[in-house]
């Protein structure tokens, strides 16, 4: 049985207007976990709440597999990294060693060596104060920092914005060295659809506050096609997964199915000829998704 | 280390699938040597824009199949194809492709005589026979 790091259960919060949850969820140790959703989707929040930065109304979250705990200890709290959507206003009058000193005090696996590496490499000034340093130098300095502090868990709330491409490659490719050690666990909030591509093994949809479902990124892609098959009949409701079809000559049906696999496997036994086959994009995926049409 | 292997999502096989596949006959065609260490789980991963969940079943699978080794800590390993094992190989991959071969002529409607004749032909051409 695979361990969890965090789980939701039953968790509610409203947020003006708007009622994020319920959300139950179980984060599985060891992977990088993308949460996708459209904007002011709740995905923040649901992150804030799990750094307790915001409290829930309603339901529990656990830390670190501790089921009993209301609050997180502090052990547990140096072990999370967290890179949120602002730098926090508390830090922006100090400099970026001054910042950094007070996090490495803080973190006590903190590791100089890897953050210093990191900051070269991505070329932030030290001497600056933090208000002063550009969007996506910022960006930079916080995801140094998160990682220099070689957390169990990883917290990324949108980390590319701001980035240049260039940038935005480093990061991509400095969190694929990160996670090779395999004791770390990535929760990542994001929309960059390449993003999710490169690094998630798993995404959580959250749409309108409510969670869509968690889903293997692999095998929504080996299921999520569109076939064109050589039937005269109609037989595109009867087919698994659906969810919608066309007739494109009086010989050919295209269908989109989420069941790509049980489909083929009807096929084969209903002996209908595959044509030709597309595997949907990742953004067709999850548009679908937001739609409503869940994975299988 | 990088290993050539090439991702058709365009296709009806699930991913693992393919990697598995590929993965198994580089191996057994001693492509890839006895002794090799392959990537770790993330970094393969990683090379292959998939998930280690994909990977992992992938390591697994060929380690049953007695392909990979394990050893903790360390990393896994090619193991050591048998002379048996490379030669049951060699003959499945020329009939999975000969199956495949009958399977375009069913669909053409092509008789048992002609695809023996294009057979024979293509054999003769390839192999050079001497009773030309």
């Amino acid at each position: 049985m695979e361990q969890t790091v965090i789980e939701y259960r039953g968790v509610r919060k409203h947020r003006g207007r708007k009622m994020i949850g319920p959300i139950d969820l179980r984060i599985p140790k060891g992977y990088v976990i993308a949460i996708v959703g459209e904007n002011g989707s709740g995905k923040s929040t649901m992150m804030n709440m799990l750094m307790q930065m915001v409290i829930p109304d309603e339901g529990e979250i656990s830390w670190f597999g501790q089921g009993e705990l209301k609050e997180m200890t502090t052990e547990m709290k140096q072990q999370i990294a967290f890179v949120p959507e602002q730098t926090s206003p508390e830090e922006n009058r100090w400099t970026v060693d001054q910042a950094v000193k007070f996090r490495s005090y803080w973190y006590p696996d903190w590791d100089s060596a890897y953050y210093e590496q990191l900051m070269d490499r991505f070329g932030v000034p030290r001497d600056v104060k933090l208000r002063k340093l550009s969007k996506g130098e910022q960006r930079k300095f916080e995801i140094a920092a998160a990682l220099a502090a070689r957390p169990k868990l990883l917290l990324l709330d949108e980390p590319s914005s701001g980035l240049d491409p260039f940038a935005w490659k480093m990061m991509i490719d400095e969190l694929r060295l990160f996670m090779q050690g395999g004791e770390t666990t990535i929760v990542m909030n994001t929309h960059i659809v390449d993003e999710v591509k490169k690094l998630a093994d798993y995404i959580v949809m959250i749409h309108q506050g409510q969670l869509m479902g968690m889903a293997e990124k692999d095998s929504l892609l080996d299921n999520w096609k569109e076939v064109w098959l050589s039937t005269e009949e109609e037989i595109a409701d009867d087919l698994p997964g659906v969810v919608s079809w066309q007739r494109e000559t009086s010989t050919i049906l295209r269908v989109l199915t989420t069941e790509c696999q049980a489909l083929e496997h009807t096929l084969h036994e209903a002996d209908i000829q595959m044509l030709k086959m597309r595997g949907l994009e990742l953004d067709e995926v999850l548009s679908l998704w937001i739609q409503g049409h869940k994975p299988a | 280390m990088w290993i050539p292997i090439q991702i058709n999502e365009h296709s009806a096989e699930p991913l693992y699938h393919q990697i598995e596949n590929q993965l198994r006959s580089l191996i057994i065609s001693g492509q890839i040597e006895e002794g090799t260490l392959l990537p770790s789980i993330r970094e393969f991963a990683s090379g292959l824009n998939c998930s280690v969940i994909t990977v992992r079943r992938v390591y697994q699978d060929l380690e049953n199949e007695g392909l990979l080794r394990t050893k903790q800590g360390t990393g896994t390993f090619v193991a050591k194809v048998g002379e048996d094992t490379r030669d049951q190989y060699r003959v499945t991959a020329v009939q999975e492709a000969i199956d495949h071969a009958v399977d375009v002529g069913l669909s053409v409607h092509l008789s048992k005589e002609e695809l023996m004749r294009l057979f024979t032909a293509t054999l003769n051409l390839k192999y050079k026979t001497d009773d030309e």
